[in-house]
């Protein structure tokens, strides 16, 4: 699904890595592991098309917009922005063609999978950092897009907002059949304790 | 103390307060959505620097066109949308931030506007461009502003949802659209316009205030984008009347007490409004 060719990433003089070939294959999900600083959130960025790579190609089977879904790691939004969490989670739908009664459902569904029913209505200020997470992958479920970019996904979410996320995988729509393909990064905690050793 | 009856009367008798009224109207109502959503993109100084960007553009189509409607609107339409476009395209390949961009490039065009109006050695009244005067708007320049607000309504309209969504978050539209850049530009251009079509009735400075006021005001009253961009609407649109009121009662500058009504109502919402105004104490619990 995605292919890339002696990638190389990071400031510009500053290359993060050697060279590096690899394949992300449609069905797989993969973890990229690093300390702080290593340039796990810069890769996710170059392969969403958002920064460029300092050498090397990126190959993708699929047209690149639509195609892709990218969760970044902190929380970029504005908090004053004057919106409801159901509008923010409804952008999801952007370019589907489906009915409004379908949407309506699949709307609903996503809400309560991700333990979000009955914040439909708060603005984006009185939700916690958790509950926005939770309504950005509520998003990101609905775009139904075959590759996730998530940058450590679960940074905000507490157990409850972590079994939310095991809820969409088990029942409901397995994730296997919607999402093709899905890289995350996760911070290497074993790699800091090191540097206090 | 007025009567009720001279709250519309000089608009019924005198055609050039009914030609300023109806002109500041729709201008009220096509500048409210663009304040609204150029605050919430954090551009609220754009307009000041583009009105400032106009000049030169106006100075250079009365240089060669004299005080022709037509040209003094496409000299400042050109000037102010390539200010507005540089600015933004040095942002994008740059990285250096909006504000500083804008802010380098709007002394750059006011000087040369003033530098154009030297050399044009004609005398075209600064103050006048600058300030303008609601109760010199004629027939062509009513139609413009009619023509001009109608557009600019429909296309705000249209790019609603894009512009919303690349307000909030960019990052996520860019991966499902490529309309995030179309909408910006389109949001720009309408800005600029409006800007425009105004500078000659209310003044290229004072426009910027009944653009940006009843926006910020707005935001003391409510929480809802749509709601938001109807009370900004209501309040241009009474800073307007009561403003070209006051002017007519008392023999004031227009402009200027158009702007001061508009201003007035920004500081009562910033004191009474009921959304993080000073004067409110958050509840307790609300019903959501």
């Amino acid at each position: 699904m995605i292919r890339c060719q002696a990638l190389r990433w990071g400031a510009p003089g500053q290359p993060l890595t050697p060279p590096v070939d690899f394949e992300l294959s449609t069905g797989s999900l993969t973890a990229v592991i690093g300390a702080n600083g290593s340039g796990k959130s810069s890769l996710l960025k170059v392969i969403a098309g958002l920064q460029k790579p300092l050498t090397g190609k990126i190959f993708h089977d699929v047209p690149h917009k639509g195609s892709l879904s990218f969760l970044p790691q902190q929380q970029h939004l504005d908090r004053q922005f004057p919106i409801s969490l159901q509008e923010l989670v409804a952008a999801g739908f952007w370019g589907s063609k489906q009915s409004p009664n379908l949407r309506n459902q699949r709307l609903k569904t996503a809400l309560e999978d991700w333990c979000l029913s009955g914040l439909e209505r708060r603005p984006l200020m009185a939700l916690s950092g958790g509950e926005l997470q939770r309504a950005l992958l509520a998003r990101m479920s609905l775009a139904q897009t075959p590759l996730l970019l998530l940058d450590e996904p679960h940074a905000a979410l507490d157990e409850l907002g972590k079994r939310c996320s095991g809820n969409t995988s088990t029942h409901g729509t397995p994730k296997a059949e919607r999402w093709s393909s899905y890289a995350m990064t996760w911070p290497l905690f074993a790699n800091t304790s090191h540097t206090h050793c | 103390m007025l009567s009720a009856a001279q709250l519309w009367q000089p608009f019924h008798e005198f055609v050039f307060m009914h030609r300023a009224l109806l002109g500041g109207l729709v201008l009220a109502c096509s500048t409210a959505p663009l304040g609204v959503f150029l605050i919430l993109r954090r551009m609220s100084l754009i307009g000041d620097a583009v009105a400032h960007g106009i000049l030169p553009g106006a100075a250079l189509g009365f240089w060669f066109a004299g005080l022709s409607l037509p040209a003094l609107t496409f000299g400042g339409l050109g000037a102010g949308l390539s200010m507005a476009g540089l600015a933004a395209w040095i942002t994008r390949r740059t990285g250096l931030r909006e504000d500083a961009s804008l802010a380098a490039i709007y002394p750059i065009s006011l000087a040369s506007g003033v530098l154009i109006l030297g050399i044009a050695g004609k005398r075209l009244d600064l103050l006048h461009l600058l300030f303008g005067s609601a109760l010199a708007v004629d027939g062509p320049t009513l139609n413009g502003m009619l023509w001009v607000s109608g557009f600019s309504l429909i296309a705000m309209a249209l790019i609603y949802k894009p512009l919303l969504l690349d307000t909030l978050d960019p990052l996520f539209l860019q991966t499902v659209s490529r309309l995030g850049a179309l909408a910006h530009g389109v949001f720009l251009t309408l800005v600029v316009l409006n800007l425009v079509i105004g500078f000659q009735a209310i003044g290229a400075l004072m426009v910027v205030g009944l653009m940006m006021l009843p926006a910020a005001a707005s935001r003391f009253w409510s929480r809802r984008l749509p709601v938001l961009i109807a009370i900004a609407a209501m309040l241009g649109c009474l800073s307007v009347w009561l403003g070209l009121l006051l002017s007519f009662f008392h023999s004031l500058p227009s402009g200027p007490a158009i702007v001061l009504v508009a201003g007035g109502f920004y500081l009562l919402s910033v004191v009474f409004g009921p959304v993080h105004g000073l004067l409110r104490r958050p509840p307790l619990f609300t019903s959501q």
